[in-house]
């Protein structure tokens, strides 16, 4: 996340440690990409499961995550109040959906909008940045000594194919490195997000100078012919697990190309731009296509305290075109009814507008747009005031979004994780659907 | 293990405190040996009627090589070095392991694995904001060098508020927890009285009937009213401090109307406390001020250091029998370990409550009780399942479980392994000992310690092998240093071995304190043979596989 000076000075739009070891790994990343046939070197071909685009977007359902770190503003993107004491400069227009009106700044989601569905009536009640993540990421709200795993996590341990290569989940953030262990809180690391940047795949996937293929191939065998061996009266699920690991790392070592962007079509980059979040939204493109479970773009920073007008413009006039790109490729390549696409903020922002043409913390009132897999087209649920100062109709919370979430997904929100150590429900059993959005 | 008494007298060159030991434990056998079995005995008499009741025939006792490697990882946290190895491989006497277990119990390395253990145990990982890390493991080490009593520790901890010099790190239980309430309720159900009561939090919880939300709200009232206090002073260290006022009342989220129900401090099960009442304004003995710390007249957190590390707190035994017979067995007789309740009951009921009962009675001693575990058949029993048994159930002790190294584990015996710990004894020279050695090999594992470690705060997770941890053994650059030769680590020792069956002796007793097979000197022969042209390659490539191995990773 980028330091921004509009921003609130929590820890939250510091330099993370991450960012920081993402520029100490960058270092030694570069080595060239194994461009070699590694599916036909014997003892290796039979754990190799191409990828089938088709084949992945007619059965496995999928994530896509905007995360628009900091705070988007409902106002001048899924809520507009144009001409209200609260409305701000910008206008409505007029989408794809007759009779449904989103901020100007959004013109070419506008015109996926009969695709889209949003939610005008959210009521997290939470205006702290780090509460906020939690309550709408975890679908419960942060408690002390409680920490329960994001979407992101709960869909790669409930959907991601068993024994594939792919980590289920990962998150493209600018400087991105790193595992979140946090993300899965008890599912366990397996199931946490692996942050990448733009075309840098995980730290340690590529191959190191010095270890040809053909040793690393052969060191591999005779680490299988150890295990052998050692398991012939031994054998557990868990050295079975720990085995297997060393070759899906194998496998996804000969695809390391999966997380470079640059392998996309020149016309497509052009199309989806050549700042940071275009290029992160084809890179979403080319992992869901490859199987990914759930891939998380983060867009910041809408935390826009200060000239909070100027920063939605130069903000939203990077996130619209892209993301709109991204809807109508995924749609025209039918994986949109696979995939359900979430954009989502810790909180809104506040209809006041400050002295510094700021916009606060607004957890009180604020909008989640929603597409795809399970979820309605077209459909706007619930609505706030007349200048958008309280909910007046349908008010949700990040229980009922994160039920609804799983219910799209044709999960059980109020079923148990499987073979937990101890019985937790997946969503907050205080939770209820919002069916008016399923399909 | 008809041998035991006799075994027991015959000690070679024990520490003093073994001595001492040794005298208690001379004592004891001579006097009630003929009436009383050793715990050890017990262990194995609940564990084998169980096995002849169920029609299970166990694994045959381990091989030296199988208990060599298991007793170090598990008293020392690494693998032995090839000349402690060989030294065990090849000592003829019936008594050795016996004489190992003692030795090993007695050494600093001991001290040292229990102190990574109970900080993990205690502190889950959490990050050390308020207490050094240092000073803490400091503590910790001392504590288990003196073989301080586990009741005396607790109590220590509990009553900790961070102003006693010596006692200070004790209190990081509750600052690196910031004090939250919730949490330390949390965790000392789950960590000292093995019952995670989370879900009681807000209800009754729902699928376990004995944990109750009174109980979680009275565990509650005995940290609502502490806090972390900052002196105003700059460089001064935070304290855990406590207020005189603060009741807990709570009410089901599942009860409709529900009224708010008051409750006094209690330990689960048990009956509230009885408080004095002191005059509005006499509360205090420290009256709370700008800048000044209060100190309440009535403490509440005396009151659960003096309640809950004792004999009479069954749940409080039965944790820590739990907790240290899963050390050593690789599953709890109650599975999880913060699940104790009657909906999820042990695998061996009686053998809880009786090593439960028999902890206690050894005033909770944690070397002896470990000694006793590590002395029984169970414990010592092969990994391997017997010929023609396809499995066996591993609540049943059948056969030994592996258990996946500790990430400070793996990261120890992969460096113990590829020769680097050996590098640097060789540097320290005549000033080695444990503590300069640590020193030298600590900063070698954080990274690889960091990649296996776990969520901070999260209760223990099955086994899991993740993209990054694979890949950091498989291509990082910390572990291609280890493999690659440097003076003196196996690599370079490999290097200067012209005979195939000599490097396979030193490769695999290195790695995997065992001697190679027959047949895997022949395949490391004609390996080597036909990788004449680049041999050193070739070498990095068998101690890699090895190291990435399944034997490696588990111990067995």
């Amino acid at each position: 996340m980028t330091d921004c000076n509009y921003a609130c000075r929590s820890p939250e739009h510091g330099i993370s440690r991450r960012s920081l070891l993402a520029g100490l790994i960058g270092g030694s990343v570069g080595a060239g990409l194994v461009d070699s046939g590694l599916g036909h070197i014997a003892g290796l071909s039979h754990l190799i499961r191409p990828a089938v685009a088709g084949e992945l977007a007619a059965q496995q359902k999928r994530v896509l995550v905007f995360f628009m770190a900091g705070g988007l503003s409902q106002l001048e993107s899924w809520d507009p109040k144009p001409g209200t004491d609260t409305g701000g400069p910008f206008r409505a227009i007029p989408t794809s959906v007759p009779g449904v009106q989103i901020s100007e700044l959004l013109p070419y989601t506008a015109q996926q909008m009969h695709r889209l569905s949003l939610v005008r009536s959210v009521n997290t009640k939470e205006d702290d940045h780090g509460k906020g993540a939690t309550f709408i990421e975890t679908g419960r709200r942060d408690m002390p000594g409680q920490r329960f795993p994001t979407l992101g996590s709960a869909v790669s341990r409930l959907l991601a194919p068993a024994g594939a290569a792919l980590p289920g989940y990962v998150h493209i953030q600018p400087g991105g490195a790193g595992v979140n262990k946090a993300d899965a809180a008890f599912l366990g690391p397996k199931f946490a997000s692996i942050s990448i940047d733009n075309g840098k795949p995980p730290a340690d996937l590529l191959r190191p100078d010095g270890l040809s293929l053909a040793s690393d191939l052969a060191r591999n065998d005779l680490r299988r012919k150890a295990n052998q061996r050692f398991t012939s009266r031994r054998r557990t699920a868990e050295t079975e697990a720990y085995a297997y690991s060393y070759d899906q790392a194998l496998q996804l070592m000969e695809r390391a190309d999966v997380f470079d962007v640059t392998k996309e079509p020149a016309a497509d980059q052009e199309r989806y731009g050549s700042h940071d979040f275009g290029r992160h939204c084809l890179l979403a493109r080319r992992l869901l296509e490859q199987g990914m479970t759930c891939v998380k773009v983060s867009h910041s920073n809408y935390d826009t305290h200060f000239e909070n007008f100027d920063f939605h413009i130069e903000q939203l006039g990077e996130f619209d075109r892209p993301f709109a790109t991204l809807i109508d490729d995924l749609a025209q390549r039918g994986m949109l009814d696979t995939t359900l696409v979430l954009v989502i903020s810790e909180f809104g922002r506040t209809p006041n507008i400050n002295p510094g043409l700021g916009r606060d913390h607004w957890g009180s009132a604020w909008s989640v747009a929603m597409a795809g897999c399970g979820i309605q087209k077209g459909a706007v649920i619930g609505k706030t005031n007349e200048n958008g100062t309280a909910v007046a109709d349908r008010e949700v919370d990040g229980r009922h979004l994160f039920h609804t979430y799983l219910a799209a997904l044709g999960l059980d929100p109020k079923g148990n994780y499987p073979n937990l150590n101890r019985p937790i429900p997946i969503g907050d059993p205080a939770g209820e659907l919002i069916k008016e959005l399923l399909v | 293990m008809i041998a035991r008494p006799f075994a027991r007298l015959i000690r070679l060159s024990p520490a003093p405190a073994a001595l001492a030991l040794l005298a208690f434990v001379c004592v004891w056998t001579d006097s009630s040996a003929a009436q009383e079995p050793s715990l050890a005995a017990l262990i194995d008499q609940q564990v084998n009627s169980e096995l002849a009741a169920k029609g299970i025939t166990p694994a045959g006792p381990s091989s030296d090589a199988e208990f060599l490697r298991r007793i170090y990882l598990d008293l020392t946290g690494t693998i032995p070095t090839l000349g402690e190895a060989k030294a065990f491989l090849d000592d003829p006497s019936p008594i050795k392991r016996q004489q190992l277990i003692e030795r090993l119990l007695n050494s600093r390395e001991f001290a040292r694995q229990m102190q990574r253990v109970f900080d993990v145990l205690l502190m889950e990982r959490r990050p050390a904001n308020r207490v050094p890390q240092a000073q803490w493991d400091d503590y910790l080490r001392l504590s288990f060098a003196a073989n301080k009593p586990w009741d005396q520790l607790v109590r220590e901890i509990l009553a900790a508020d961070g102003a006693e010099g010596a006692l200070r790190p004790a209190a990081r239980f509750y600052l690196d927890r910031e004090g939250e309430p919730n949490v330390l309720t949390r965790d000392v159900g789950r960590l000292l009285l093995g019952r995670d009561m989370q879900c009681a939090q807000c209800h009754d919880h729902p699928l376990v009937d004995g944990y109750l939300q009174a109980d979680y709200f009275g565990l509650f009232a005995f940290f609502n009213r502490g806090f972390v206090f900052t002196p105003k002073e700059q460089n001064q260290p935070v304290l855990y401090a406590e207020k005189a006022e603060g009741d807990v009342a709570f009410k089901s989220v599942f009860v409709a109307g529900a009224t708010d129900q008051p409750t006094r401090p209690h330990l689960p099960g048990q009956k509230e406390l009885e408080e004095p009442q002191y005059e509005k304004g006499q509360e205090y003995s420290v009256a709370p001020a700008d800048g000044v710390r209060p100190v309440p007249k009535y403490s509440r957190r005396a009151q659960l250091a003096t309640l809950l590390p004792r004999p009479e707190t069954m749940a409080f035994k039965r944790n820590i029998a739990n907790r240290l017979w899963a050390l050593l067995m690789g599953r709890g007789l109650v599975q999880p370990l913060d699940m104790d309740h009657g909906g999820n009951l042990a695998s061996h009921p009686d053998l809880l409550v009786l090593l439960a009962e028999r902890f206690a009675v050894m005033k909770f001693d944690v070397k002896a009780f470990l000694r006793e575990i590590a002395l029984s058949q169970a414990y010592q029993r092969s990994s391997e399942l017997p010929p023609g048994v396809e499995s066996l159930p591993p609540e049943s002790y059948a056969v030994a479980q592996l258990k996946p190294l500790s990430p400070e584990q793996l990261g120890l015996a992969v460096l113990q392994a590829t020769g680097i710990t050996d590098v640097h004894r060789v540097n320290l020279g005549p000033a080695l000992n444990e503590q300069l050695l640590h020193e030298r090999i600590a900063g070698s594992l954080g990274s690889l310690v960091n990649t296996f470690a776990g969520q901070a705060g999260q209760p223990e997770q099955d086994f899991q092998a993740t993209l990054e941890q694979v890949l950091f053994v498989a291509n990082g650059a910390v572990l291609r240093s280890w493999i690659a030769p440097q003076p003196g680590n196996l690599a370079d020792r490999l290097n200067k071995l012209p005979e195939p069956p000599a490097v396979a002796e030193e490769l695999y007793l290195s790695v995997l304190t065992r001697r190679p097979t027959p047949e895997e000197v022949a395949d490391l022969t004609s390996y080597l043979q036909n990788r004449a042209q680049d041999r050193p390659i070739a070498l990095q490539e068998c101690i890699w596989a090895l190291v990435a191995s399944d034997e490696l990773r588990f111990n067995h």
